[in-house]
């Protein structure tokens, strides 16, 4: 698809996420960090899917709402439209977040039991000054028949609704603002299988009437597979391979892309039965001190010497197929 | 084969503020010796219940077992003696949680409750019993297993807790080993590594698995038998490859079409299932998924459909016969 020719909606460069580990209860001292993004570079173009996949504590969410500067970055710059979001605050950031929203994993903890869905829905209209009262209530029913939900749940509570309508409302919430960027932190991974799908394409739906663009972040390889047009693989705060849906998936480089591929369960017994699979040994190890050089060389199979010595550059090695190992 | 549990008209029901709410309706299923049977359902279709309603772990009230039978090895678990199932539970059908965080206790270390089972079921002695616990952690691949022995479950990470569980479940050597939703709370280079043991150690143990999981993936390659879940009711039944690859109810369908593959492109729109699955308040009068099927008649209605046959070995609970849209 569209890759290179596309417009750059965002670009993030060398971004650096710690978190201080402090110890002491009135003179805190700061012990160490918490590497939760050690460096990560990658542009999104306007009107794309880049998937963000990888393991628990890997630093995808931190890297998304890095973006969005909920965490500021300790280092590192996050360009939207050449404005410098790491530079900016107050005021004038209030205005960007404007253009860019995002969709939160948990339909349960993500919206106030204790406002009606009109005021969630209805918030990010009062705080941009978007719509007067009247205007605002108009506006969330439509937001809500847009998302597949009735004008008539306005002044409904959160807690009487399913998971599935949750996460819609969650939905409307982040196109109340007219965003350009979205940013889905696991979307539906709390969601039953079958509400998954529906979610999915709701999300389709929109982008396509729209022209959104989506940031989605999930550890399910296959839906990450369904719905970008690019894949970036993240592993302990660094980003270990980039490349359009198709070359990821069908012609994976790094050993951990292929490792992971090769884990991702496939619902047919048949193909089940014929495959190999490479099982990698141990856990991701901690971010608190990270392995030198590559830091998947403790449970790569392919791993030589120079992986602990040296961290490998994230190259790209075909036209827009970015890899970070020594051995490709 | 011989066969090792019978279970016939299991029926579980919860008394709760708004009224009774009907989780089990009816379960009837076998399981031989050295089986494997996946049960499929997504969260509430009454898929745990049966189980635990099977073992006697309901908490009651609220939960009671109305009706049916359970026969393990042709006597009724449902109507032994809490001494008789005690000596069962653990020793002869075991079971491992979803979240081995949980399921532990906090303050006792690994060694102790690994070798718990012995000293109860087996009358080891202390000795004994930490000797065995330690073979059997080695077994399931915790490295120097002897010296983790004083280890308290905090100290282990996720991956390797659920390791623990398994050792324990099968420290006295069952007959059934009963598996809910094991890898759910697992990444899935995790997740591969739980399946590869427990593949591993059916073939050398030789026991039979009962694996429920919301997740076809994981299930199609490792059961023999499935049985899918919903509203409480078993709606088809069939020799794995039988059921991914005729599958023979609309829900089971519907949930096959509505997942992405990690292996290929799937360049069409994700089938969804619209709607919510059901809570049963009554005993149903017609079939539980009518509201949400495509392949709806009049018939589904007015009547809930038996499991009938719909191929060799394979039952399905609907009236319709999806390829000729007719009644079977």
């Amino acid at each position: 698809m569209k890759v290179e020719s596309a417009e750059i909606l965002l670009r993030v460069d060398n971004l650096v996420k710690h978190f201080p580990i402090k110890r002491g209860i009135i003179i805190q001292k700061t012990i160490g960090a918490i590497h939760a993004v050690d460096g990560v570079s990658f542009n999104i173009h306007k009107g794309e899917t880049l998937g963000l996949v990888g393991e628990s504590g890997c630093g995808k969410s931190t890297t998304g709402r890095t973006i969005l500067q909920l965490y500021r970055p300790t280092s590192g710059h996050v360009y939207y439209n050449d404005i410098d979001l790491s530079t900016i605050k107050g005021e004038e950031l209030r205005k960007m977040r404007r253009k860019m929203q995002m969709i939160f994993q948990d339909p349960y903890a993500s919206l106030n039991p204790r406002m009606t869905i009109g005021e969630i829905i209805g918030e990010p209209l009062v705080i941009h000054h978007l719509a007067d009262k009247k205007g605002t209530q108009a506006r969330v029913e439509d937001l809500l028949e847009l998302v597949g939900l009735s004008g008539r749940f306005y002044n409904r509570f959160p807690h009487e609704f399913s998971g599935g309508q949750r996460q819609r409302i969650g939905v409307a919430r982040a196109l109340a603002v007219n965003p350009d960027l979205i940013i889905c932190d696991e979307p539906i991974s709390a969601l039953d299988v079958s509400i998954q799908a529906q979610v999915v394409n709701l999300l389709e739906d929109l982008q396509k009437e729209f022209n959104l663009t989506y940031l989605f972040i999930a550890h399910d390889l296959s839906m990450v597979r369904h719905i970008s047009d690019r894949v970036a693989v993240m592993y302990l705060g660094v980003i270990m391979e980039l490349a359009t849906r198709y070359d990821l998936y069908n012609d994976p480089l790094h050993p951990y892309t292929k490792a992971l591929l090769s884990a991702v369960p496939i619902p047919d017994p048949v193909a089940e039965e014929k495959r190999h699979r490479t099982i990698l040994k141990g856990d991701v190890p901690s971010p608190v001190n990270p392995p030198s050089g590559c830091r998947f060389r403790t449970r790569c199979p392919i791993a030589v010497e120079i992986c602990a010595q040296l961290k490998p550059e994230f190259r790209e090695v075909k036209p827009g197929h970015w890899v970070a190992c020594h051995l490709v | 084969m011989a066969e090792l549990l019978k279970v016939r008209g299991l029926e579980t029901q919860f008394r709760t503020r708004e009224g009774v709410v009907h989780a089990v309706n009816g379960v009837d299923f076998n399981l031989v010796e050295g089986e494997t049977l996946g049960i499929v359902g997504e969260s509430g279709c009454g898929k745990s219940v049966t189980v635990m309603s099977m073992l006697r772990l309901i908490p009651s009230p609220p939960g009671k077992v109305v009706a049916g039978e359970a026969l393990y090895q042709g006597k009724d678990l449902l109507k032994m003696s809490d001494e008789e199932i005690r000596h069962i539970r653990g020793a002869q059908i075991s079971m491992i949680f979803q979240d081995p965080m949980t399921s532990f206790n906090p303050v006792l270390t690994i060694g102790r409750q690994v070798a718990e089972p012995l000293e109860i079921h087996q009358g080891m002695n202390r000795h004994q019993a930490y000797d065995r616990a330690t073979e059997m952690l080695e077994l399931v691949g915790i490295p120097k297993a002897k010296d983790r022995l004083g280890d308290y479950p905090h100290q282990f990470s996720g991956g390797m807790r659920q390791r623990v569980m398994i050792a324990m479940s099968l420290v006295c050597n069952p007959s059934v080993l009963i598996a809910d939703e094991p890898t759910t709370a697992l990444d899935v280079t995790i997740q591969a590594q739980i399946v590869e043991l427990a593949k591993d150690l059916r073939d050398k143990l030789g026991m039979a698995m009962i694996w429920i999981t919301h997740d076809l993936g994981v299930i199609a390659g490792l059961a023999d038998r499935m049985a899918v879940m919903y509203g409480g009711f078993i709606i088809e039944t069939a020799p794995v490859k039988s059921l991914y690859g005729n599958p023979s109810h609309p829900y089971t369908l519907g949930l096959l079409n509505s997942l992405p593959r990690v292996d290929k492109d799937i360049n069409r729109r994700l089938e969804s299932i619209e709607g919510l699955p059901p809570i049963l308040m009554e005993t149903p009068h017609s079939c539980p998924f009518a509201p949400r099927c495509t392949y709806v008649k009049e018939r589904c209605l007015v009547e809930n459909p038996p499991l009938l046959e719909a191929g060799p070995d394979h039952y399905t609970a609907c009236w319709v016969d999806l390829e000729t849209r007719s009644y079977r």
